[in-house]
């Protein structure tokens, strides 16, 4: 029973103490937005454009070598590849940016508190503000020119939603990239695979029947199910909802133990 | 009974129970991660602060000291939060400002005034409160147009008097200072050590940790002395700096020990000295030293017969107070044997229309015993704390004696029957 009591407790806190940190340190934590934002910019001629150019020219890669080089279309469903391509593609770059940043976020962070209080607890919700405020402000512009105001609407809630849903991993991989060197090496090649494994560059119907329920296997696959389905108004099932929810209960109350037993080592180690 | 004890912790700015503090060590760093992951422990202890219990009244000036790895800097960060305590409780009443690395937060890309409000920020300020205090701080650091300007375009000096004018702006209760009591060149040095009195004038509780033993005990209320990671000593700073230095002289071979730790005070002095070539301070014009009315570097000085004069001619910047002068023969280990001055005196030393003055002192007939000798002389400000410039060796004297006598000084004696 206490087991349970105690597993609930880390979850609550895993989710309300980061929050609840932010808003007590909020002039801190919006001037850190803008100093990341700043940093991102910082001595380039685009400036402030740079965050909005970077994940439409990725996109448009990715369209030319799979929607105009290897033609890519739906097998049987309506929206076209390009509208299904930055549909899945841009809540990834997001989520991709976000997971990737975390496993070096404790070492670029550190000379702020190093040698001063600093409310830690903060860090993993700002390295998600930029990418959530810059991929869903491209992605609600993008979705109102492709499908009008009701999907641009619905594409408003996905960034929020991701950002939930990547809090347990987003606090173990910041753990991992500071104390797990390697993992820090190895992060390119898992989100690589991570991508290749949901169906994000193509349609779940262009899979083989075997390998068509092996997918599933990946949460990000249901989200994906989830993302199509807000804003593209394609089917998903109650399961694409449970296991990616199941999946984020079962992880987050260890994950924010994890975070908290690293705590005392950080300033040690670095 | 709970007004009393409210009343009580009203007056104590820092309450620490039983705080210890220990690294530790792990012999893979994959156990450091291992142990995060289980909750299961794969490190040895390196205890850097044992049990100590201390209590800090508000308005208190304590000094901290003790030789290399006692546990000082860990004090100091425990006490400024930059380090959690393994066990124990700490209470701290005041907003604490710690003198520790300034500017450590700063971003090179931000503007100094945007760095205002991030280090405010980190501070625990809010944005009203950072603007109320804004102008004050552009203020006292005073680097002009360079406050619009990102901060990597600062020079090492205008980096240090915007970080430590944030650091003393933010209306502290409580300053934390290791080593340095002034920070910067030229005239800001002596503007950052009027402000560190400022706060010892203004009753605010001040921790001070230093190997200077002299600004410790000039300064100090208290003295806690660490070794090892626990209190040797707390008391009185005349008692507990006497106690220190003399175990500092017995622990270790005698020369050598007392070489090394006049060796570190000399370091720290001269790493001031350093940083103060700059124009515009009060500085030291020219030394004399002339025995039996012979001017020169080198003297040969007659054991109780020979008369010392020195004279120091000194500068006193515009619109600085009066500069004092003090002097201090040493043996060629570092050993000082007997120093004199002006404020311990009660000498008031006085300027012509120029701002330049002129201390002289002498000593007559000099009970030195035979050996070489060296004068060091320094030209500090109106307290006899902040030092301007100093003078290493300014003079050598090969004493001789016609007696017997062993030893550095002879003191007046008379056998009785």
């Amino acid at each position: 029973m206490s087991l349970i009591f105690g597993y609930t407790r880390n979850i609550v806190r895993g989710l309300l103490t980061p929050l609840e940190s932010v808003v007590r340190n909020k002039s801190l934590y919006w001037m850190l937005v803008q100093r990341d934002l700043l940093n991102r910019t910082s001595g380039t001629v685009l400036g402030k454009v740079w965050p909005f150019v970077q994940p439409a020219m990725q996109i448009l890669g990715y369209w030319f070598l799979f929607g105009v080089i290897f033609s890519m279309r739906s097998i049987d469903r309506g929206p076209d590849y390009l509208s299904y391509l930055l549909t899945g593609m841009l809540p990834w770059l997001c989520a991709a940016e976000i997971l990737s940043r975390s496993t070096v976020m404790f070492r670029e962070f550190a000379p702020l508190y190093r040698r001063n209080p600093f409310p830690l607890e903060i860090l993993p919700l700002l390295i998600m503000t930029i990418p959530c405020l810059v991929y869903g402000a491209v992605y609600f512009v993008m979705n109102l020119f492709l499908g009008g105001l009701d999907k641009a609407l619905f594409s408003l809630v996905v960034m929020p939603l991701f950002i939930l849903w990547l809090m347990p991993l987003t606090l173990l991989f910041a753990v991992l990239g500071l104390f797990v060197r390697d993992f820090t090496q190895a992060i390119p090649f898992l989100l690589m695979m991570i991508l290749f494994l949901t169906p994000i560059l193509y349609f779940p119907t262009m899979l083989p029947e075997g390998v068509r329920q092996v997918i599933w296997i990946n949460p990000f696959s249901d989200l994906m199910a989830i993302v199509h389905g807000l804003v593209e108004g394609s089917e998903y099932t109650w399961l694409n909802v449970v296991r990616p929810f199941a999946i984020w209960l079962l992880l987050l109350g260890p994950a924010w133990l994890i975070f908290r037993r690293s705590i005392p080592h950080i300033r040690e180690v670095l | 009974m709970d007004t009393a004890m409210d009343t009580a912790m009203k007056e104590t700015a820092i309450s620490m129970q039983g705080i210890s503090k220990y690294y530790k060590f792990y012999e893979k760093e994959i156990d450091r991660a291992k142990e995060i992951f289980t909750g299961k422990p794969f490190y040895q202890k390196i205890e850097a602060l044992k049990e100590t219990s201390l209590d800090v009244s508000k308005g208190e000036v304590l000094g901290v000291i003790g030789q290399n790895g006692a546990g000082k800097s860990t004090l100091l960060k425990v006490l400024s939060r930059t380090l959690l305590p393994s066990t124990g409780e700490i209470e701290i009443n005041g907003r604490v400002a710690a003198l520790l690395e300034l500017g450590a937060s700063f971003h090179p890309e931000m503007t100094g005034k945007e760095n205002v409000y991030l280090s405010g920020a980190i501070q625990g300020l809010n944005t009203k409160d950072i603007d109320r205090i804004y102008g004050e701080v552009i203020d006292f650091a005073d680097i002009g147009d360079f406050i619009n300007r990102p901060v990597k375009t600062y020079s090492s000096g205008m980096f240090v008097r915007l970080a430590f004018a944030i650091a003393t702006h933010i209306d502290p209760e409580i300053l934390i200072i290791d080593e340095a009591l002034s920070v910067g060149d030229g005239a800001f040095s002596r503007k950052s050590f009027d402000r560190i009195m400022d706060f010892k004038d203004a009753g605010k509780t001040i921790l001070f940790c230093s190997h200077s033993m002299y600004q410790v005990e000039v300064l100090c209320d208290r003295v806690v002395w660490l070794e090892n990671g626990s209190i040797r000593k707390m008391g009185n700073p005349v008692e507990v700096i006497t106690e220190y230095t003399e175990l500092l002289r017995m622990a270790a071979p005698k020369e050598e020990s007392i070489a090394s730790t006049n060796q570190l005070e000399k370091e720290n002095f001269q790493n001031e000295l350093d940083e103060k070539k700059v124009k515009n301070i009060p500085s030291i014009r020219k030394v004399q030293v002339s025995a039996d009315g012979v001017l020169g570097k080198v003297h040969k000085i007659n054991s109780e017969k020979s008369n010392l004069e020195v004279s120091v001619i000194f500068d006193v910047g515009e619109g600085v107070p009066l500069a004092s002068v003090a002097v201090a023969i040493s043996r060629g280990d570092g050993r000082i044997i007997t120093s004199a001055g002006s404020v311990n005196d009660g000498v008031a030393l006085t300027t012509n229309d120029s701002g330049q003055g002129v201390a002289k002192i002498l000593f007559p007939k000099l009970p030195l015993l035979r050996g070489n000798y060296f004068l060091d002389v320094a030209l500090l400000c109106e307290k006899g704390i902040h030092l301007y410039e100093n003078v290493r060796q300014a003079a050598e004297f090969n004493v001789e004696q016609k007696g017997l006598e062993r030893g550095i000084v002879k003191l007046p004696h008379e056998w009785l029957d």
